[in-house]
């Protein structure tokens, strides 16, 4: 089976938003709407403080709360793992909004554009009607990962095979790979580093791992 | 709207180009073209293999698609139709043709030219203003060679040179070791201490590839600075320091090291060969000398006696105090002692100088515990590997993996002298400058040639490296300056390049229009500004007087993309192609600035990847009509033809000059200069033109690591580093010192007491105090510190009207708002997003509260430089900016004349 799985080094992350911004690129997202982000985090008091920049989005969990509460079964979890919304049968309810842990999903009831009421050239070449007032969310770039797959490529090896957060990242924090391929870059990296999952205890099984430390050699 | 129809299958294109919008660039990109439009921004993976950064793009470039169809562009060439102009005046632009504008320009300039280029106080009567540290020059095409083909230029105009760069380092750094910006040896170095260096926001995406690599590797940082910036998050410990202490801190390290450890943890071999340690120091300061040959004396040892610096086969002593027949030269040559003379060495002086520096000393200066600077100067002991060496390149080279970096703010203004100088002593006491591992120069900008640091290490006085500072002897010194700030007259370490005007003390053109200081000609405004990719009315120093002195310049013209706070004041807007729609090519690789030295050296293209969106022309063909119209063309095609395109033209190897009265088009031009580039990367054996350039995007040849290491170079030439003693800037310092009083100048006298061999610390917080009580006001009243900081997202850009970079820089902490810290604001009663008043006793500004763990309780950050009142989208965002507050003061200038970014405020909660 394949497990795609996204894999987060917290030691690497610097917080710069490239891949929030190359996330609005690739998926055309309006204002406001983030699949990608790096939330800016703070651990203690001064002084004796940490700062922490966290990529979140969609965690395309295992057991998906969305999917659960999805009325119309809009919302699906592929074979691969991949939780996916079907824009056409989305009715816009918005309880997966509300259900999702992770503060991953958007709904925007209507057109919205950088500058004012009207697109420009690039907003108007990807607008996307289906997106209106239904539910969306980081898709793991699934297109890229299905054509490239048909090219015989490897998503997250090759860049057109893997999703524009991974292949923008310039500290090499983000990693997308197959967590059940133990050859996979992910699954090397989630054997050698101590790693953990927001929300384990919610039993959501998500698909995102965040590294943070190395692992002892010898435990 | 609904989506647009389309029939039959896209068609894709995928364009190589470069974003240089910040002064850590090139980022290598491509940009999608879907059935004409621009899409997309994607790394240029093609280039993994030769960028250090894996070929990836920083988030700046990810604001180029807005910027290319952003509404609120200047969509055609405007002039001014309200002759007064003023913050509060509008300036009632209305469209005219390029025919118009050319027309209206060119006669200003020809009537300049009928007058004379300088004025009746020798002043040019053209200025020109560009920004982002040298940025522009990768978009303005051949506009340099219309500048050379013109004549003078004042280009001394600040918009942040001095304040918002690491200035001192740019001139001690390049005096000492050819280090006009200076990184540690990021892949190789274990150890660094960092100054409040925030590589992580400002050193691109080389910087970040490569310290998040050396995280993984094991590499240790501590940032040391009051706030816990980006670079302070992805630190191994934050250090809270108090601001302005920086020099204290250093010093204290330097104490341990030097008289808390032996010294068999130095690196001796490197300072008594390859540094000024063992130099005799006579009694009144200055090196003891031979009479006859008038070379320094050091002890040799072996002989047991004194001999001249260079004699073959000595062993030097480091330490001790000896006597010598000889002489000691002062100031203007004079012979300030002769005879028997006892000197001690450089290092003997360096080790009583820095005996009272120690971590107990410094502790209540810093505000940071003797014991943690105790552990962190004994951990970069421990980490420097003294002895140990590295192979590279087939070279054998010390390996000394421990470096210091200094942030804005720590190394310009009052106690960056210091800091530079601590910074380069920690260094060389381990033997760890300009070495594997180390730190690093990493690009030259005052010394010649530009492109090349080795080639710039030529033989000069004493053993030392030659450098070209500003003369200071009696011969050669005026009190005339060839521009408005005087840099010649007041900064002999601003040496006389054409990077020179900018990196005087530029606030000075802005501050003696009001009132030009005695002993220099009037300062008057300039007859014609031109103004590049810069907004000094909101990037300088106390921005509110830099726009009431530029609503009395006569004429400027503004290459404008959208209307902005400085262009508010322009007579002609001229839109050139922006990023995406224009071209040029430009030399990549090797080592340049900040982080960026490469395993590759070569050229990248910048090209058009759809067709211009506004009436706008490319900047070389303006740069060309200007010429033309001008009657400068043979002298401009010349400039072109001499390289100031980037590339010469014409060798023995190969010629592709332009003929001399002909006017090109920008594609006949950069199709030469493509050619020209093909050949050099070919010892002239291939010659592609644009057309492959447009193709392929770039293209390099191998540049030797070894080459980023200057102590080998040093070394073969048998130099030394000029360190500990400054005896040539000492000696320079009392000259000038001469010179001036001779003219009746005593408003630099402060600036000058920084001339010293031996660097003191001063109570530099204290000058901010001072500054304060200047102005009116009692210190005590204005108990906090306002820094400010680079961000990412923003700085250098330009960017601020990108909605999209907006978007995203909104995640990151204190965009919206001032940092406060969380404990204090609550003692204040203010809580997040309450409005507060910044104030200092002259202006105030209103920002949104954001409290914060990572920040000491005495200081607020304000991140970047926003504050805007015309630039669309930008001037609704309500955030305020440091610059408004921070005077252009000459108290807080410094030698070098340069100012540090920061100011002591108070803070009120708004009424509501």
């Amino acid at each position: 089976m394949t497990r795609w799985a996204m894999v987060a080094d917290l030691r690497r992350c610097v917080g710069c938003q490239t891949c929030t911004a190359a996330c609005k690129h690739a998926n055309a997202t309006p204002p406001g709407v983030q699949w990608r982000r790096v939330l800016d985090m703070e651990v203690g008091e001064y002084p004796n403080v940490n700062r922490v920049f966290v990529p979140v989005g969609c965690m395309h969990c295992a057991d998906p709360p969305c999917m659960h509460v999805c009325p119309s079964t809009a919302t699906r979890k592929r074979a691969d793992g991949i939780v996916t919304i079907d824009y056409d049968l989305c009715i816009g309810c918005a309880y997966c909004a509300v259900a999702c842990p992770y503060q991953a999903r958007y709904k925007t009831d209507r057109a919205t554009f950088a500058y004012g009421d009207q697109p420009m050239a690039n907003e108007a070449a990807k607008f996307d009607p289906g997106r209106l007032g239904v539910a969306t969310k980081c898709t793991f770039c699934h297109e890229r990962i299905d054509a490239g797959l048909a090219k015989g490529l490897t998503p997250g090896v090759d860049p057109e095979a893997t999703p524009a957060c991974v292949n923008s990242c310039i500290a090499q924090a983000l990693h997308f790979g197959d967590a059940d391929d133990p050859a996979s870059n992910v699954s090397q990296l989630l054997a050698e580093n101590q790693f953990f999952r927001m929300h384990e205890e919610l039993g959501t099984e998500p698909g995102f791992y965040y590294l943070w430390d190395r692992k002892e050699a010898n435990p | 709207m609904s989506a647009p129809e389309r029939v039959g299958k896209p068609e894709v294109r995928k364009l190589a180009t470069y974003c240089y919008q910040c002064v850590a660039g090139p980022d290598l990109l491509q940009v999608k073209v879907v059935d004409g439009v621009a899409t997309e921004v994607e790394p240029n993976f093609g280039a993994c293999d030769i960028h250090p950064g894996g070929g990836k793009v920083c988030v700046k470039a990810y604001g180029l698609v807005q910027k290319l169809y952003n509404p609120n562009r200047v969509r055609s060439p405007m002039k001014r139709t309200n002759p007064k102009k003023g913050r509060d005046e509008d300036p009632g632009f209305v469209p005219i043709s390029w025919d118009e504008a050319f027309e209206t320009i060119a006669n200003r300039l020809l009537a300049i030219r009928e007058k004379g280029l300088t004025d009746e106080s020798g002043y040019p009567r053209v200025a020109a203003s560009f920004g982002g540290g040298g940025t522009p020059q990768s978009y303005m095409g051949s506009f340099p060679a219309f500048l050379s083909a013109w004549g003078p230029v004042d280009m001394g105009f600040g918009s942040g040179q001095g304040v918002k760069c690491t200035h001192s380092e740019h001139l001690y750094g390049e005096f000492w070791h050819r280090a006009f910006t200076v990184s540690p040896d990021t892949p190789l170095a274990e150890y660094v201490i960092s100054c409040g260096a925030n590589t992580e926001a400002s050193g691109g995406v080389v910087g970040v590839w490569r310290h998040s690599e050396a995280r993984i590797r094991g590499m240790k940082r501590v940032q040391v600075e009051p706030h816990l910036s980006i670079t302070g998050a992805c630190s191994a410990e934050w250090v809270p320091i108090k601001p302005k202490t920086d020099p204290a801190f250093l010093y204290a390290l330097i104490h341990v090291m030097l008289h808390e450890n032996p010294r068999s943890r130095l690196d001796a071999p490197f300072l008594r060969q390859h540094t000024s340690s063992p130099y005799l120091v006579g009694p009144n300061g200055f090196y003891l000398r031979d009479a006859a040959t008038r070379k320094p004396l050091l002890w040799d040892e072996a002989r047991g006696a004194a001999v001249p610096y260079d004699t073959p086969g000595i062993e030097p002593a480091l330490e001790g105090r000896f006597t010598a027949d000889s002489i000691e030269i002062g100031a203007d040559d004079e012979v300030v002692a002769q005879g028997r003379l006892e000197g001690e060495t450089a290092f003997t002086k360096l080790l009583a100088h820095m005996k009272p520096y120690s971590p107990e000393w410094a502790q209540s200066i810093c505000d940071v515990p003797a014991a943690t600077m105790r552990r962190i100067a004994n951990t970069y002991l421990d980490h420097a590997h003294i002895g140990e060496s590295i192979e590279i390149d087939g070279k054998t080279l010390p390996f000394r993996p421990v470096a210091v970096a200094l942030g804005k703010t720590v190394n310009n203004g009052w106690g960056g002298f210091e800091c530079c100088w601590a910074r380069t002593m920690l260094a060389a006491l381990v033997g760890a400058l300009e070495v594997p591992g180390g730190t690093l120069g990493t690009t030259v900008r005052l010394n010649k040639p530009l492109s090349e640091r080795h080639a710039s290490v030529k033989p000069g006085p004493d053993g030392f490296m030659a450098y070209p500072l500003n003369p200071t002897d009696k011969a050669h010194w005026s009190p005339k300056p060839n521009i408005r700030n005087a840099y010649r007259s007041l900064v002999p370490l601003a040496a006389d390049t054409p990077w020179s005007q900018a990196l005087g003390p530029t606030h000075f053109s802005w501050m003696f229009l009001g009132e030009t200081p005695p002993g220099l000609p009037r300062v008057t405004y300039p007859e014609l500004w031109f103004v590049y990719r810069t907004n000094p009315a909101i990037s300088f120093w106390d921005t509110a007087t830099v726009a009431e002195r530029m609503s009395n310049f006569p004429f400027v013209v503004a290459m404008a993309y959208t209307r902005d706070e400085t262009n508010h004041f322009a007579d002609i807007l001229l839109p050139d192609q922006m990023d995406l729609e224009s071209l040029q090519l430009i030399r990549v690789g090797g080592s340049k600035y900040v982080e960026q030295f490469w395993k590759h050296e070569g050229y990248a293209l910048r090209q058009p990847v759809v067709a211009p969106r506004v009436d706008a022309k490319d900047f070389t063909d303006i740069a060309t009509e200007l010429a033309r119209r001008t009657g400068l063309l043979a002298r401009y095609n010349d400039a072109i033809n001499r390289g100031v395109a980037g590339v010469k033209l014409k060798t023995e190897l190969w010629d592709f000059a332009l003929a001399p009265e002909r006017a090109y088009t920008r594609d006949e031009i950069w199709d030469a200069v493509c050619r020209a580039a093909s050949a050099e990367l070919t010892d002239g054996k291939e010659s592609q033109g644009l057309g492959w350039w447009k193709e392929h995007g770039l293209r390099t040849k191998p540049f030797p690591q070894s080459d980023w290491y200057l102590f080998p170079t040093l070394a073969g030439k048998g130099l030394r580093f000029e360190l500990p003693y400054q005896e040539r800037l000492w000696r320079v310092g009392k000259q000038l010192e001469r010179r001036m009083h001779e003219h009746g100048i005593k408003w630099w006298d402060r600036q000058l007491a920084e001339y010293q061999a031996l660097p003191a610390w001063k109570e530099f917080p204290k000058l901010w105090e001072e500054e304060i009580a200047r102005v009116g006001g009692r210190a005590e009243a204005f108990p906090f510190w306002l820094l400010t900081s680079r961000s990412m997202q923003y700085a250098w850009g330009g960017n601020v009207g990108m909605q999209i970079i907006r978007e995203v820089a909104d995640n990151v902490a204190g965009h919206g708002g001032v940092i406060i810290n969380a404990g204090r604001a609550e003692e204040m009663g203010i809580a997040a997003g309450d409005i507060v008043e910044l104030s200092t006793p002259r202006a105030v500004v209103r920002a949104r509260a954001v409290p914060r763990q990572g920040i000491r309780p005495d200081t607020l950050l304000l991140i970047a430089q926003f504050d805007h009142w015309v630039t669309p989208f930008a001037k609704d965002f309500g955030v305020p900016s440091l610059n408004r507050l921070v005077p252009m003061s000459m108290d807080l200038t410094d030698a070098t004349g340069s100012g540090s970014d920061l100011v002591r405020v108070q803070v009120t909660r708004a009424a509501a």
